[in-house]
């Protein structure tokens, strides 16, 4: 026999998907259209609109399963977790639009070299994906993966950002600065992503 | 060299045993041939609330009888194994019972005050009837025990009425006053509030809260929400063995057995 | 799973014979009024007889005179009630606390083979003829003895008494719920206090009614008197001799062919119908009058806590 609490679980899992395909596809949409010079901005902000309003209807239901039914153990800390993720997703949405913005703000870009972008945007991209699937499926070794991958785009960026300072394109340059910072952030979250969910199957943030 | 050590040794032995107010060391209990309670061990913390959890006939109950030697009472019912209170084994033949059982309060599922007897003299009973005849002092531990339980205002003025003219929620909060009134070391309950509306439910729990400054509460429970509420550490029981042990906040976040898990998310029982 | 025009069905089916069903519990309402009726007229007409018949012999004279010469009307009854009186009052010091003794065994110990032999013997008991606990005292005492006395009345009766005391004891205490006893055990209190000092007040009221019903019971028996106090026409004249009493004198009354004898007989009846009862509501009066303060106990009311 469903516990009371079943169906709700699914309905959380089935608005977790949901969000985290429009997360992906505002960031894979933001990077592309940055990367070739497309003007993407609108359709990136319904994306993000999108994922607010999906943001709220989980912490609606994740409060309505906590006052009612009270729920421990795994199922507790799955809920708990779902309000961490879904805000990281908002997030992803706000960045992606940060990004996008940022071609609107600068004007145009076209003479900027891309490539300290274009490099670590391939990778986000994918910890993106690994994060989603990861949350999906429970997997411990993507979590661990995330990590890694987490640390990686660090010392990227801590590499990168100061070699800015001797650019000669000041436009260019803060613009790369910008998007950096954004991409960093974005790997921040899906690293914390992955501590979630070592959180709900083993009770422990860090693997040990 | 060798003498410190083995002091050492022994005087920490000793102080594990005095930081347990109540060990039961392998307890097995069973009515006839039905083994209620299967070889459980578990230390109880002092100035701490157990709770014990499990579906019905897990032998939660029966463990709390062994506890302060009621279980014996019942009709072909037979235990083996120690309970050591301070570190004495309640089950050594030297010892009589009754002198045990003025150590451990115990309180009941359903409320029982003394039907023939008066507020006073039901929380009085065990004094009285065990020999104690100062009136004065007698006053004074039951003046002091209906304060315990947040009922001496209530009733400071209707001492003499029948104990049974009180409502439900209140006969509980005496028949504990009337436990605590032989001055227990350690309190038994045994699902003391699931006759209980909400609001005495939650009276008593904050009672039980006050309490735990000063005894060694033990509470059998059916609500896990109750057991999260009011207990610092929770033992799962299930078929007469102890499945999980360990502080309420482990048992009820990260259970590490697959059966506790099962049984806390409502997955069965 | 029951489907809803199952459901539909089933409900026509129920509300079908509900006529039925109404005539047939007033049918039997009626038959068990009738019944009721049908037991209680003897009684009544009984009761009715007696005080008709009795009250016109009741005087002073009546109640405190020995029995005047047969036939003459004169005298009274004096020694009879004085016996009654004396021969309940001995067999109750012997009979009551034995009996309840022996109850409490029962209800408390007795939960075991040598529990229920006692238990049958003690049914057995209750069930023998009076007449044969006579003789049997009459065997074992008088003869011994050598003469009629207040022992043998005495020993006859506590035997007949003995048996329902015990019986309503017991069961008066296991009607109290072993919920209080455990109570009282958790508290450390010795087995014994529970028992008298929370048991017992609890099943007081039930074990005052058996007490009550073998008093009446040996107030009235006759046939053992015959044989162990034998009767007489004066007042009480020592442990050594014969005593009268009420079942006795009326019985001999009764027997005699003269008008003023019967009338008599009738007021002697009738006053021990009223010593039997007034002892009754005195007993009563006296161990139960506490139901203002304590006794507010009674199995059905203790669905009150849920409030």
């Amino acid at each position: 026999m469903t516990r009371l609490i079943d169906p709700h679980l699914d309905e959380l899992s089935s608005l977790m998907a949901q969000m985290g395909d429009l997360a992906a596809k505002s960031i894979n949409l933001a990077l592309d259209s940055y990367l070739v010079g497309k003007n993407a901005r609108t359709e990136v902000y319904e994306l993000s609109r999108q994922i607010s309003r999906l943001y709220d209807q989980v912490g609606n239901l994740t409060f309505e399963m906590i006052l009612k039914y009270q729920p421990v153990a795994r199922d507790f800390r799955l809920i708990r977790s779902s309000i961490e993720i879904s805000y990281a997703f908002t997030r992803f949405g706000r960045y992606a639009y940060d990004i996008i913005s940022v071609r609107d703000m600068f004007g145009d870009l076209s003479e900027c070299k891309n490539d300290i972008i274009y490099t670590i945007s391939g990778e986000i991209k994918n910890m993106i994906t690994a994060a989603i699937r990861c949350f999906a499926t429970l997997d411990l070794e993507k979590a661990k993966q995330l990590q890694t991958d987490e640390d990686l785009v660090d010392k990227y960026y801590k590499r990168h950002l100061p070699m800015l300072i001797d650019s000669k394109n000041t436009k260019c340059a803060l613009a790369d600065a910008l998007v950096l910072r954004y991409l960093e952030r974005i790997a921040d979250h899906a690293a914390f992503m992955g501590e979630s969910v070592n959180y709900i199957v083993t009770g422990n943030r860090k693997p040990n | 060299m060798a003498a410190l050590t083995n002091m050492t040794e022994s005087t920490s032995a000793l102080s594990e045993k005095k930081k347990y107010k109540v060990i039961a060391e392998n307890i097995t209990a069973s009515y006839d041939e039905v083994v209620a309670v299967k070889n459980v061990t578990i230390k109880f913390k002092d100035k701490a609330v157990t709770a014990l959890i499990g579906p019905s006939g897990c032998g939660k109950t029966t463990l709390l009888r062994c506890l302060n030697r009621m279980h014996e009472l019942t009709k072909n019912a037979t235990v083996t194994g120690r309970v050591l209170l301070d570190g004495e084994d309640l089950y050594s033949n030297a010892q009589d019972p009754i002198i045990h059982r003025r150590k451990i309060g115990m309180v009941f599922q359903k409320p029982n005050p003394f039907p023939t007897m008066s507020i006073y003299d039901n929380v009085a009973a065990g004094l009285k009837l065990n020999g104690l005849r100062d009136k004065a002092v007698i006053d004074e531990i039951v003046r002091g025990c209906l304060q315990m339980v947040y009922l001496w205002d209530e009733v400071k003025n209707d001492l003499k009425k029948p104990g049974m003219s009180l409502s439900g929620g209140q006969q509980q909060r005496l028949c504990i006053a009337r436990a605590l009134a032989i001055q227990p070391e350690v309190l038994l309950m045994d699902e003391p509030a699931s006759s209980l509306d909400p609001i005495a439910t939650q009276k008593i729990e904050e009672m039980i809260n006050e309490l735990k400054k000063e005894y060694t509460i033990i509470i059998v429970t059916h609500n896990m929400q109750q057991a999260m509420r009011v207990s610092d550490y929770t033992g799962f029981m299930y078929l007469g063995d102890l499945i999980e042990f360990g502080e309420t906040r482990q048992i009820f976040e990260n259970p590490r057995n697959e059966l506790t898990a099962k049984y806390v998310q409502g997955q069965f029982g | 799973m029951i489907t809803t025009e199952q459901r539909a069905e089933f409900r026509k089916r129920f509300r079908y014979n509900v006529n039925q069903r109404l005539i047939t519990d007033k049918i039997v309402k009626i038959i068990v009024f009738a019944c009721v009726i049908v037991a209680i007229i003897p009684l009544g007409s009984i009761l009715f007889e007696v005080f008709k018949n009795g009250s016109a012999a009741l005087s002073i004279e009546f109640l405190t005179q020995i029995p005047g010469a047969i036939g003459t009307g004169e005298g009274g009854i004096g020694p009879a009630i004085q016996g009654t009186l004396l021969i309940i009052g001995m067999s109750s010091l012997i009979g009551v606390p034995i009996g309840v003794l022996s109850g409490i065994f029962l209800s408390e110990f007795g939960d075991n083979r040598f529990g229920k032999t006692i238990r049958f013997f003690n049914d057995v008991m209750a069930e023998f003829p009076s007449i044969v606990i006579g003789i049997f005292a009459f065997l074992l005492i008088v003869l011994v003895l050598g003469n009629f006395s207040i022992w043998a009345g005495t020993f006859a009766l506590s035997i007949i008494m003995l048996p329902i005391i015990a019986r309503t004891t017991e069961e008066s205490l296991k009607l109290v719920p072993i919920t209080y006893r455990e109570a009282g055990f958790a508290l450390g209190i010795k087995r014994w206090a529970v028992i008298t000092r929370i048991i017992i007040s609890s099943a007081k009221s039930g074990m005052i009614t058996g007490i009550m019903l073998a008093v009446a019971r040996i107030g009235g028996e006759t046939a053992p008197l015959i044989m162990t106090i034998l009767g007489s026409s004066q007042f009480f004249a020592g442990f050594n001799g014969p005593m009268d009493a009420l079942p006795l004198r009326i019985w001999r009354l009764s027997l005699l062919p003269y008008e003023s004898a019967q009338a008599q007989g009738w007021g002697a009846a009738l006053v021990l119908i009223l010593i039997v009862l007034s002892i009754n509501v005195g007993v009563r009066f006296l161990f139960l009058r506490n139901r203002g303060k304590a006794s507010f106990w009674h199995p059905r009311r203790e669905q009150k806590w849920q409030r």
